[in-house]
C-alpha cells in the first residue's frame, strides 16, 4: 500500500486533517506521517523533516505528498532532493483536506501511486459541482448507453443521509478491492455515470436516501464485487 | 591585493551575512508585515544563528561548508526562504569543490546558486522576489570580471547592481509568494526577498573588501 505525507505550516492542522481523512480509511487505512510547523514549533515547514516523513512512509510501494501552500511546496520540492528513493514520490496539487481524504480513502482501496495521485488531483471538483458552480452537471449517457456491461442491479439507497462520506467511502473500498470495473449511477436524477472507485465523484453525485440506483461492472471479478456492493446498499452501509 | 578568495573568506561572508540579517531583522520583518506573512527578518535570522552555530569548526573545504549551510537553512528557517536560500548554498557547493577559488569559480558558483532559486521558486525577473537583486548582481559580476577585475572588485560592482536591482522591486506587482495574493497593493514596498538578497551580496562585498 502506498503511503501518504502531510506537510502543513500547522501541526494542529495536519493533526486535525489526518484525523478527519483517517475517519473514511476504514481497518486498514495507509500509512500517513505529519511534517509540519515550524523549527520553534511556530507556523512553517522544515524540508528535511518532510523527507524523513517521506523516507518512514515509503513501503515501497510509493508516498503522495499532500501539502498546504507556499513553502509547503517549496520545501517538499526540497525534500525530495535528499529523499531515499524520490522515483517513488508524487507532490499532489489537490487541496489540502480534500486531498487527504480522497488519498486515505483510495490508497486504503490498495490503488497504486498513478492512481491515488489521479484521483486526488480531481478533489476540489466535487465541492465544485456540489455548488452548482461548474456548469457542466448536465445529463449525459446512462451506464445502459455505455452498452458493454456484463451485469448490473438496482437497488434504493436507504441510508437517512443518503450516501454520504462515509457509507460513499465504503463503497469505494470495496468496490476497489475486484478486478472489476464498477460504475453507478443515480437513476432518480438521471446523473453522469461514475467509476465506483472515485469517492469524490462518488460523493459529488449526492445520492440521497430513497434514489434508486444501478451499479454496473465488467471484468473477471464483476459478479462477486456486484454481490457484495447489492449486500451493503440493502443493508444501509450498517447504519440501520 | 588578493586574487583567490580562501574557505575562511567564504567562513567570514557567512557570519557577516549573519550579521547583517541580525541587524535589520527588524526592517526585513516591517517590510514583509506590509506585503506578506511578517516573519522574514525573525525566520533568516533563526536560522542563520542556526548556521553559525555550525562554523566551529568550520567545515574543510568550500565544497562542505555551503552543503552545511544549505542543509541548515531548509531545515531552520520556516518560511519560503528556507528552501529558497537553502537550494542557492546547496548549488553554489559543488561548484566551488575546486582548489582555488577564483573570481570566475567564485561567480560561476552564484549562477549555480540563483539557477537554483530561480528553479526552485520559478520566479523571473520582475516577479518582485529575491531574484530581482540577484540576477542583475550576477550579470554585473561577470561583467566585472570580464574587464579583468578579481573577486573582491567583482563583488563591489554586483552588490551596487543588487541594490539597484531592490530599489527596482517599490513600485512592482508581486507575482510570486504570499506577496501575490494581495495583487496591486503590493505595489509601493520593497521586496522583503530582494532587500535580504542583496545583505548576502554587500556582506560579500564587505567581506572581500576586508580579505584583501
Amino acid at each position: 500500500m502506498i503511503g501518504l505525507v502531510a506537510v502543513s505550516h500547522s501541526r494542529v492542522l495536519a493533526e486535525a486533517a489526518v484525523e478527519l481523512a483517517l475517519q473514511m480509511g476504514g481497518e486498514n487505512p495507509p500509512t500517513v506521517r505529519v511534517a509540519a510547523g515550524g523549527p520553534d514549533g511556530d507556523l512553517g515547514t522544515d524540508a528535511v523533516a518532510i523527507a524523513a516523513a517521506i523516507d518512514e512512509a515509503d513501503s515501497g510501494d510509493g508516498v503522495l505528498v499532500l501539502m498546504d501552500l507556499g513553502s509547503a511546496i517549496l520545501s517538499a520540492e526540497t525534500a525530495l532532493e535528499f529523499v531515499a528513493a524520490p522515483e517513488r514520490v508524487r507532490l499532489s496539487p489537490a487541496p489540502f483536506v480534500e486531498g487527504l481524504v480522497a488519498a486515505v480513502v483510495t490508497a486504503a482501496g490498495g490503488a497504486d501511486l498513478a492512481t491515488v495521485a489521479t484521483e486526488c488531483a480531481t478533489a476540489a471538483d466535487a465541492k465544485r459541482r456540489q455548488l452548482g458552480t461548474d456548469g457542466d452537471t448536465g445529463v449525459s449517457a446512462s451506464g445502459a448507453e455505455r452498452g458493454e456491461t456484463d451485469a448490473s442491479f438496482e437497488a434504493v439507497v436507504t441510508n437517512p443521509s443518503g450516501l454520504h462520506a462515509r457509507p460513499a467511502a465504503t463503497f469505494v473500498k470495496t468496490a476497489s478491492r475486484y478486478d472489476a470495473d464498477v460504475r453507478i449511477v443515480d437513476l432518480d436524477t438521471g446523473s453522469d455515470e461514475i467509476s465506483g472507485r472515485s469517492l469524490l465523484a462518488l460523493m459529488a453525485l449526492g445520492i440521497r436516501r430513497g434514489s434508486r440506483v444501478r451499479v454496473s461492472a465488467t471484468g473477471p471479478e464483476a459478479q462477486t464485487a456486484l454481490a457484495e456492493l447489492r449486500t451493503l446498499i440493502e443493508d444501509g452501509f450498517g447504519e440501520r | 591585493m588578493s586574487e583567490t578568495v580562501s574557505t575562511a573568506d567564504l567562513v567570514s561572508w557567512i557570519r557577516a551575512f549573519r550579521d547583517a540579517v541580525q541587524q535589520h531583522k527588524d526592517e526585513l520583518t516591517r517590510l514583509d508585515s506590509e506585503i506578506g506573512d511578517a516573519d522574514h527578518g525573525s525566520n533568516m535570522a533563526r536560522g542563520l544563528d542556526a548556521v553559525v552555530a555550525k562554523l566551529d569548526p568550520a567545515p574543510a573545504g568550500a565544497g562542505d561548508l555551503f552543503k552545511t549551510v544549505g542543509m541548515t537553512l531548509v531545515s531552520s528557517v520556516g518560511g519560503a526562504s528556507g528552501p529558497l536560500y537553502g537550494t542557492f548554498f546547496l548549488r553554489m557547493g559543488p561548484a566551488l569543490s575546486v582548489d582555488e577559488v577564483d573570481a570566475t569559480t567564485l561567480g560561476a558558483a552564484l549562477r549555480a546558486g540563483v539557477e537554483g532559486v530561480v528553479a526552485r521558486g520559478k520566479a523571473e525577473l520582475g516577479d518582485k522576489t529575491m531574484v530581482d537583486a540577484l540576477s542583475p548582481a550576477l550579470d554585473a559580476w561577470d561583467a566585472a570580471v570580464a574587464d579583468g577585475s578579481d573577486a573582491a572588485g567583482a563583488a563591489r560592482a554586483a552588490a551596487e547592481a543588487a541594490a539597484r536591482g531592490r530599489d527596482a522591486t517599490e513600485p512592482l506587482v508581486a507575482r510570486k509568494g504570499r506577496a501575490s495574493y494581495l495583487g496591486e497593493r503590493s505595489a509601493g514596498h520593497l521586496d522583503p526577498g530582494a532587500t535580504s538578497a542583496t545583505l548576502l551580496i554587500e556582506a560579500l562585498r564587505d567581506t572581500l573588501a576586508d580579505a584583501a
